[in-house]
């Protein structure tokens, strides 16, 4: 049951849109997740990093993820992932290369490529059903994780980065080890010439099963691109990509009031939730754009904030909004995706595109 | 048949100019209404003053349509003023601006307030970086559009920005609280701000004509140019103003309209 935030009809699951008041309805709202948040002060529980993990078989990553704060509402559901369900077990990577590989919805009946953890078509959660041993498993994963994390480095390639060129199709592919690799213009080869990476731009790594990427204070950062209808939070100071523009999210900040009770005059407040600002330089922000309670849609040619110039922007392609009371961004089907910087490291789930310096990767393994 | 020419002493009937305190014939008094050789004004409005202040829109308290004569040689308005009080407009200072005479002319100055006075732009006024200006209900200031003119990092790495687009200057939307609302870089020589089609928009400012105000560059200097819109465009005042018949100034939430008479 969803309840319609403007005019507070009940409406079945499945629901796009409000049968009272025809309002877009929270497409899963009760999972959003956070993308790579900064770590909450206090949080002394925390290993000094975040992971958390935007894509299908995140659920088992957050029950290894030591900043549980960080979900707004922390469901079962996602730690029963680590018993994966037989329809979503994927097939060993050498036979499941990105999108030839598609299950029937159950809710719609769409082909859905099944490393899609929501049907594409009607945003049906693939993955809803909860296994009842679940929940026991996670404890157990988490005490194991570090044990894991810590493994000896493999010789053996476990994983690739393919480049994509600007053409779409393959170029080459870096493979990436069991261990620790440090990926960046100073390790050459397929890096060497991008002078928008860093000598040392960033680490990929394995926990269990899934590849790890930490930006190692890199100039430019890495960039992951976040799954179509999944809603991913934005903190003070997130940055993501739409096409070639780098937006960046500023929580509201008002100077304090003047000593004399005098308040500050101005254009009338609606209770912005913050805005987004186009980065335009090192500390320079160019044109921005407030977002009100309802949120902005970005788009080439429609939304409220277009980029009439900018050819790798869909139509529509991504919306900023709010959910109970923290501010998202969700891809809405773009052609290019959306893509969040990762803040200090991510999870990389298999077939999810990277951006680092100028150039695209997908993560296969 | 014709009436007397004079007040006619009501004690012997005789005449009695105007101006004479008693009857040049029996010395009965003249009541004081008949003394005078002045005509008095039905109101004090209707004083030939130099100037008046009439409250176009206003403060709730003190209502609109008040007028305020300009009798003295200073007048000081705000929230806590004793000559003209605006007490419910949190948005003035308790001591904001004053309105003086310097010779014949009259002025109003900005008493170091924080929101300042704001002067209707007739046609078109010079603008500098820094200025504020308002159109229908939006508060906006000039900036200069930034430019990181920082090279490769030491490491030779280059930073990747969003694609940049030459702008000499930029238009940002104040909000009430003092946070930045849009910030919108002009890519040419003009910046349009309207209701609808222009570079600025609000659709929902019931107050904003379609196409209301444009900031334009020629050369080195800025302009503001209010486009025929209905309700007008405003611009902060620095230090002092001279005032002329037919001003409006907006205090805070309070438009006032200027009459200079003599």
């Amino acid at each position: 049951m969803i309840v319609c935030s403007r005019c507070s009809k009940e409406n079945q699951d499945h629901y796009k849109f409000c049968l009272g008041c025809g309002a877009e309805l929270p497409r899963d709202s009760s999972k959003p997740r956070s993308f790579s948040g900064p770590t909450p002060p206090g949080s002394s529980t925390s290993k000094g990093r975040t992971t958390d993990a935007p894509q299908a078989r995140a659920g088992r990553a957050e029950a290894l993820a030591s900043a549980p704060q960080l979900e707004v509402d922390p469901t079962p559901v996602e730690a029963a992932r680590s018993k994966p369900v037989a329809v979503e077990d994927p097939l060993p990577a050498e036979l499941a290369p990105l999108g030839d590989e598609t299950s029937p919805c159950p809710h719609c009946g769409a082909q859905v490529p099944r490393n899609f953890r929501f049907c594409h078509v009607c945003g049906d959660d693939l993955q809803a059903d909860p296994s009842p041993e679940a929940s026991a498993d996670a404890p157990a994963e988490r005490v194991s994780a570090p044990a894991v994390a810590e493994a000896p480095q493999r010789a053996t390639a476990r994983a690739r980065l393919v480049l994509i060129q600007p053409d779409g199709s393959e170029g080459e592919a870096f493979s990436l080890s069991g261990g620790r690799t440090l990926i960046g213009r100073g390790t050459g080869g397929i890096f060497a010439n991008d002078a928008y990476l860093s000598p040392e731009h960033a680490e990929f790594r394995f926990e269990g099963d899934q590849l790890v990427v930490k930006d190692m204070e890199s100039l430019n950062g890495v960039y992951v691109r976040i799954e179509p209808d999944v809603p991913i939070e934005l903190f003070d100071g997130s940055i993501f990509r739409v096409g070639q523009e780098i937006l960046r999210f500023e929580a509201p900040v008002a100077p304090d009031p003047a000593d004399d009770g005098t308040q500050y005059m101005g254009s009338p407040h609606r209770g912005y939730l913050g805005r987004i600002a186009l980065v335009i330089g090192r500390e320079t922000t160019g044109d921005s754009y407030p977002i009100p309670p309802h949120g902005i849609h970005l788009g080439r040619e429609r939304g409220d904030v277009v980029f009439p110039e900018d050819g790798y922007v869909s139509g529509l392609h991504c919306r900023v909004h709010s959910e109970v009371g923290h501010v998202f961004v969700t891809d809405v089907g773009s052609s290019n995706g959306t893509f969040v910087r990762v803040s200090i490291e991510s999870y990389v789930p298999q077939g999810t595109f990277v951006l680092m310096g100028q150039q695209l990767f997908r993560a296969e393994y | 048949m014709e009436q007397a020419r004079n007040y006619v002493c009501t004690e012997c009937a005789s005449a009695v100019p105007s101006g004479h305190k008693f009857c040049g014939a029996c010395g009965a008094g003249v009541p004081t209404e008949a003394q005078t050789l002045e005509t008095r004004f039905f109101g004090a409005l209707q004083m030939p003053g130099k100037a008046r202040l009439i409250v176009v829109r206003g403060d709730e308290a003190m209502g609109e349509g008040l007028s305020y004569l300009l009798q003295a040689t200073e007048h000081v308005a705000g929230r806590e003023a004793d000559q003209i009080p605006f007490p419910s407009d949190n948005w003035l200072n308790p001591t904001h601006a004053n309105f003086l005479y310097r010779g014949e002319k009259l002025v109003v100055r900005d008493e170091g307030s924080l929101n300042g006075v704001y002067i209707r732009v007739r046609g078109a006024s010079p603008i500098q970086i820094g200025d504020h200006f308002m159109c229908g209900q939006q508060l906006f200031r000039i900036d200069a559009t930034p430019k990181d003119t920082s090279g490769p990092e030491a490491d030779q790495t280059h930073f990747y920005s969003s694609p940049r687009r030459p702008s000499a200057f930029r238009v940002t939307q104040v909000l009430e609280g003092g946070m930045d609302g849009i910030v919108c870089c002009a890519t040419e020589q003009t910046l349009q701000i309207g209701r609808e089609d222009c570079d600025i928009n609000f659709p929902d400012d019931v107050y904003m004509s379609p196409r209301h105000a444009r900031v334009e560059m020629s050369g080195e200097s800025l302009e503001l140019a209010d486009e025929n819109s209905q309700n007008g465009t405003y611009v902060r005042i620095r230090g002092e103003r001279e005032l002329s018949h037919g001003d409006y100034l907006f205090l805070g939430r309070n438009l006032l309209r200027v009459e200079v008479t003599a």
